[in-house]
């Protein structure tokens, strides 16, 4: 094997594409409308980008693992409701109701896990009742009605999650914090430990990782777990950020959670992940929505933008992928 | 020598279909057996059993004279039986390393992290000495090698865990001349280095160069067991792998 040059081994990567993409997204805006790099919008990207950010990271776990979720956007919208559900009607304090909520969502990930390892059915078919069930619970619970949030400012749970603070002009979020640990956390996993590792071999080769004592439905039953979880985490993070817990929110997100994903080169076929890639690729789309706002460009056109990236980023990961036969 | 591995009165049936009937068949330490049949003979089927792939409708397994249970593939790796197909045993995606290393990753810290330094290095002295003469770095994935590079991955894993019995389904399948030259070596310095094998191949001539004793099925029935590969010729084994002579 020859030696390639520090370049070559960059453009070799499968994070190459989604960084070159977000550079020229950032150039081609900012020469558009230069109030696209203000501080305020800044800001407002880095607002909203964390929350389906969080989902991103375990969803790109969930790819590398060879399965997928698509019940994330109704868990979203299900645990903020019965959170704020069961502060409101008094049963319990809103740090108990946080947990309880959180603790369903596990029961909720734990259960597609299940029925995809021990009773084989595909995540895909999984997933897509568990949508159904979940985001029908949500409604049901509700009657179909937002619940009353109240203004969550002085509880320091909700601080922890969703405070802000300046650095200069610049607001900040907690949740940018969190969205920050989570990555250099799950990407440490993947990349440099055991578990990462059998994270990529159950995606790679199950039968193969499972006879060399891979254990891998404990491996992907705990990434349900953990991709429940954080779809929990985030739609709580939303709703106190917008005080707004609605039983219809996050409808649709699963699909451009996993646009996110694949968008930053991890791979549907499993075996291949890249949490530097799902960033990228969670800013691609958010400052997308931003920038061709910002440039006068209907936001109903939003769609036919992203569609065209994915194709066009998978087109580009394939090439790559026969020219250098990147691997892990 | 002492029996490594002993199978005795093995049956199987798919459905009404017997794959296998009264098959005994053992394996001596340190000795490459041959195990040669027709097409449909029930080769990979007395193997799978071995591996835990399938399991016997009836018969015993002893392994060092201690009956075993082998019910799925872990468990007889537990055994120290490896078996190597062409592919199926590795994670394309993975580098090399990381496959040598799958499921008993070293790790250090607290954190579960990977010793990579150390599977690096072990894993580039395992290629050597399996007998790949060409530099491969350890972080290669195992999409980039060849056939016959891979089988060397598997039977380099095989070696470094002290798998007792190494089992080859056709390894030589697909490979040209060069690539079925290696895999035959890295055979005979695996039981160079202690271990036993199982060798099935098609290929007669492949056979010939490696094994120290022929097993020969024919439509589930074991119809040789002690043919010496030095003292017969091809053509004598052919004819009783067609059945044209009773052995
Ligand atoms: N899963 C299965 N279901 C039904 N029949 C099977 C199955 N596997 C094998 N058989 C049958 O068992 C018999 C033995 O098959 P086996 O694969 O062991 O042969 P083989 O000696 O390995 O042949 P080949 O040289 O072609 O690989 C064949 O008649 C085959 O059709
Ligand atoms: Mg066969």
């Amino acid at each position: 094997m020859e030696k390639r040059s520090l370049l070559q081994r960059f453009i070799a990567r499968p994070e190459f594409g989604p960084f070159v993409l977000l550079a020229i997204l950032l150039i081609v805006f900012y020469v558009i409308n230069p109030t696209f790099l203000s501080t305020l919008n800044i800001g407002n990207v880095l607002a909203f980008a964390p929350e389906l950010g969080i989902i991103a990271l375990a969803m790109t776990l969930l790819l590398t693992a060879g399965e997928i979720d698509l019940s994330v956007g109704s868990v979203f919208g299900f645990s903020a409701v019965i959170m704020w559900t069961l502060f409101n009607s008094g049963v319990a304090s809103l740090e108990i109701a946080f947990v309880l909520a959180m603790a369903l969502s596990l029961v909720i990930g734990f259960c597609s896990g299940f029925m995809v390892t021990r009773m084989k059915i595909p995540s895909f078919l999984v997933t897509l009742g568990m949508l159904l069930v979940v985001r029908g619970s949500a409604l049901y619970i509700t009657d179909g009605f937002p619940q009353r949030t109240w203004d969550a400012s002085g509880s320091w749970l909700a601080e922890l999650l969703v405070g802000d603070f300046y650095i200069g002009e610049l607001r900040v979020w907690a949740s940018l914090l969190w969205f920050i640990l989570l990555a250099v956390i799950i990407g440490y996993v993947l990349t440099q430990t055991k578990r990462g590792n059998w994270i990529l071999a159950s995606g790679g080769n199950a039968n193969s990782a499972r006879a060399r004592g891979v254990r891998v439905n404990a491996t992907k039953i705990s990434l349900f777990m953990l991709t429940a979880a954080l779809a929990a985490f985030a739609g709580i993070i939303s709703s106190i950020r917008t005080s707004a817990a609605n039983p219809n929110s996050g409808t649709g997100y699963e699909l451009e959670v996993i646009a996110m994903v694949v968008i930053g080169g991890t791979s549907m076929a499993g075996g291949r992940g890249t949490i530097i890639g799902t960033v990228l690729g969670v800013f691609i789309l958010r400052i997308m929505r931003n920038g061709i706002i910002l440039i006068g460009v209907p936001g109903l056109a939003y769609n036919i933008f992203v569609g065209a990236i994915i194709l066009g980023m998978m087109a580009l990961h394939s090439w790559l992928e026969r020219r250098h036969n990147a691997g892990v | 020598m002492t029996d490594l591995v002993r199978m005795e009165h093995i049956e199987k049936y798919f459905g009404r279909v017997q794959a296998l009937n009264d098959v005994s068949f053992n394996v001596k330490e340190r000795e490459i057996v041959g195990l040669l049949g027709d097409n449909g003979a029930g080769k990979s089927t007395l193997i799978k059993i071995l591996s835990g792939a399938l399991t016997a409708t009836s018969g015993d397994i002893y392994i060092k004279d201690q009956k075993a249970d082998i019910r799925n593939t872990g468990d007889a790796i537990r055994y120290g039986i490896e078996t190597i197909y062409q592919d199926s045993a590795l994670v394309p995606q993975l580098s090399i390393a990381r496959n040598l290393f799958m499921g008993r990753e070293p790790v250090k810290g607290r954190f579960g992290q990977l010793d990579q330094a150390h599977m690096n290095e072990v894993a580039s002295n395992l290629l050597k000495q399996v007998g790949i003469s060409k530099p491969i770095p350890p972080t290669t994935p195992i999409s980039a090698l060849s056939g016959g590079e891979r089988q060397a991955v598997a039977i380099a894993r095989a070696m470094y865990f002290e798998s007792d019995l190494i089992i080859l389904d056709e390894p030589t399948n697909n490979l040209g001349v060069e690539e079925t030259q290696g895999v035959l070596r890295f055979v005979r310095n695996a039981r160079d280095s202690g271990h036993s094998c199982i060798f099935i191949a098609h290929n007669i001539y492949h056979v010939f160069q490696v094994v120290d004793r022929i097993v020969v099925l024919r439509r589930g029935k074991k119809v040789a067991d002690d043919i010496d590969p030095k003292k017969t010729t091809i053509e004598a084994v052919e004819h009783i792998i067609t059945g044209m002579v009773e052995a």
